[in-house]
């Protein structure tokens, strides 16, 4: 058998345009699940028992249910209700929801391994609930999750490859018809391997270094 | 004024304080005497609003710390320096003192951090002032916890066991400038289990046992055989404290 990548070049343009559609998904879900597992988080440590339950289903749920099934349920589900949301935005809600889920997880974990001591020295020195949280309780928190984080974020990313099954033409989706094109399914699935591997060793890089940062303190320990 | 009128708390089934009256003025060094389990370190909590009253009041300058909103007035008012010290680890010696000033006093960051550093200066920590917390020794990181608490110019100071995760040298370092502190006037409560400091610096001395205030004396009486000292539990707790 002969390999021959050669013949991609004329569709490597519409494969990049997929590449960049994958980009922009990824960046606004992995913002939109860390908001959103911040919030989770948040309620699942809070005081109120009413809340705490109801983030725990939000993250029970979402936890044990395959995401091609809320994407489905989203996307194919909705509209007969007559709720329409396109494809795109259905992907990026999709993908924050269940993102958020495991984030929560995550920054929970970092949460409850705060050492009680330091939000108390917060709380005598007058600090507000809102300033204990975003100066003290997420920053410290983020020390220990930005790791397990950035496996979260980059399952997200290899994940967001099942929007193709709702009609988004991100880089899975190209790959598919450029596939079904050429009938060249080999050379076609190895540049795709080789761009996930690409796309999710930066993202890699990014969390070890800002690992690096948060935890600067301690310095030859964490690298 | 500090004032704390048959203070009540309860963890479960055990009463950890039971009916403590106390009264600090301003300018007074007050030490709680006690063995563990007593209720000292609660009743510095309760002070400072960290534990709920479950009887009893307590006012900071006439706040009640059991009523939110002046809670807030008295916590401005007091400052409180822990065991474990509690540094926030993500932030520098500096960052640490200077965090309350500019987010609850509204201080501008330039005066806040010129006053932050010569506070660190005067506790011989000019040189550590960028420095984290994990980069510390323990003494060190309990002189931050104490200029962390001064930063915010309380009028009362509330030392919870400050020494008692130190090793002796580092001990003499924080002592030297809680002695200084007193020297200066700065009103202190103090939870220690430093008795010959405890008699050097205070002016007051008391004694819990079992959740109850036993003796409220003045220094010299306190340690006079014929004051506290004729208190069999008192003459005990004093002796074995000195062995060890």
């Amino acid at each position: 058998m002969r390999i021959d990548l050669s013949l991609l070049v004329p569709y490597l343009p519409f494969m990049l345009e997929g590449a960049l559609l994958t980009a922009q998904v990824c960046v606004l879900a992995l913002l939109g699940s860390l908001i959103v597992g911040a919030l989770m988080a948040v309620a699942r440590t809070s005081a109120n028992s009413l809340l705490r339950r109801a983030a725990s289903i939000y993250a029970d749920l979402f936890r044990n249910v395959p995401f091609i099934v809320q994407l489905f349920f989203f996307y194919y589900g909705l509209p007969e209700i007559g709720i329409y949301i396109d494809a795109f935005t259905t992907g990026v809600v999709a993908l924050s929801i269940a993102g958020g889920a495991f984030t929560s997880d995550v920054i929970r974990s970092g949460i409850l391994a705060i050492e009680p001591g330091i939000i108390e020295a917060a709380q005598v020195s007058g600090l507000s609930k809102r300033k204990t949280f975003t100066k003290i309780v997420l920053p410290v928190a983020l020390r220990t999750s930005v790791r397990p984080m950035g496996s979260v974020f980059i399952n997200l990313i290899l994940t967001s490859s099942i929007l193709s099954t709702i009609t988004l033409n991100e880089l899975t989706g190209t790959a598919k018809i450029v596939a079904s094109d050429t009938f060249k399914p080999f050379e076609v699935y190895v540049v795709l391997l080789i761009a996930y591997a690409t796309l999710t060793y930066l993202v890699s890089l990014l969390i070890a270094a800002l690992h690096r940062r948060l935890n600067r303190d301690l310095g030859e320990a964490v690298r | 004024m500090i004032k704390a009128q048959s203070v009540r708390k309860v963890f479960g089934s055990v009463t950890v304080l039971d009916g403590v009256d106390l009264t600090v003025a301003p300018g007074e060094v007050v030490s709680i005497l006690g063995s563990s389990g007593s209720g000292k370190s609660t009743l510095i909590r309760c002070i400072n609003g960290l534990e709920r009253l479950d009887g009893g009041s307590i006012t900071v300058d006439d706040f009640d710390v059991s009523k939110p909103r002046e809670l807030a007035e008295a916590r401005k008012r007091s400052g409180t320096v822990f065991q474990m010290f509690n540094l926030y680890p993500h932030m520098t010696a500096l960052q640490n003192v200077t965090l309350a000033p500019v987010e609850v006093l509204k201080r501008p960051k330039a005066e806040a951090e010129a006053e932050g550093r010569a506070l660190l200066a005067s506790v011989g920590l000019a040189d550590r002032a960028d420095a984290f917390p994990s980069q510390l020794s323990g003494g060190q990181r309990q002189r931050v916890g104490i200029c962390r608490a001064l930063a915010m110019k309380p009028r009362y100071l509330l030392l919870d066991e400050v020494t008692s995760a130190l090793d002796p040298e580092m001990t003499a370092d924080v002592l030297d400038i809680l002695a200084k502190l007193a020297k200066e006037g700065t009103t202190m409560v103090f939870v220690t289990h430093e008795i010959e400091f405890a008699r050097t610096i205070s002016s007051r001395v008391v004694f819990l046992e079992k959740g109850r205030l036993v003796v409220d004396l003045p220094t010299e009486q306190f340690f006079a055989a014929d004051g506290g000292l004729a208190n069999p539990r008192i003459a005990q707790f004093l002796s074995k404290m000195r062995k060890d």
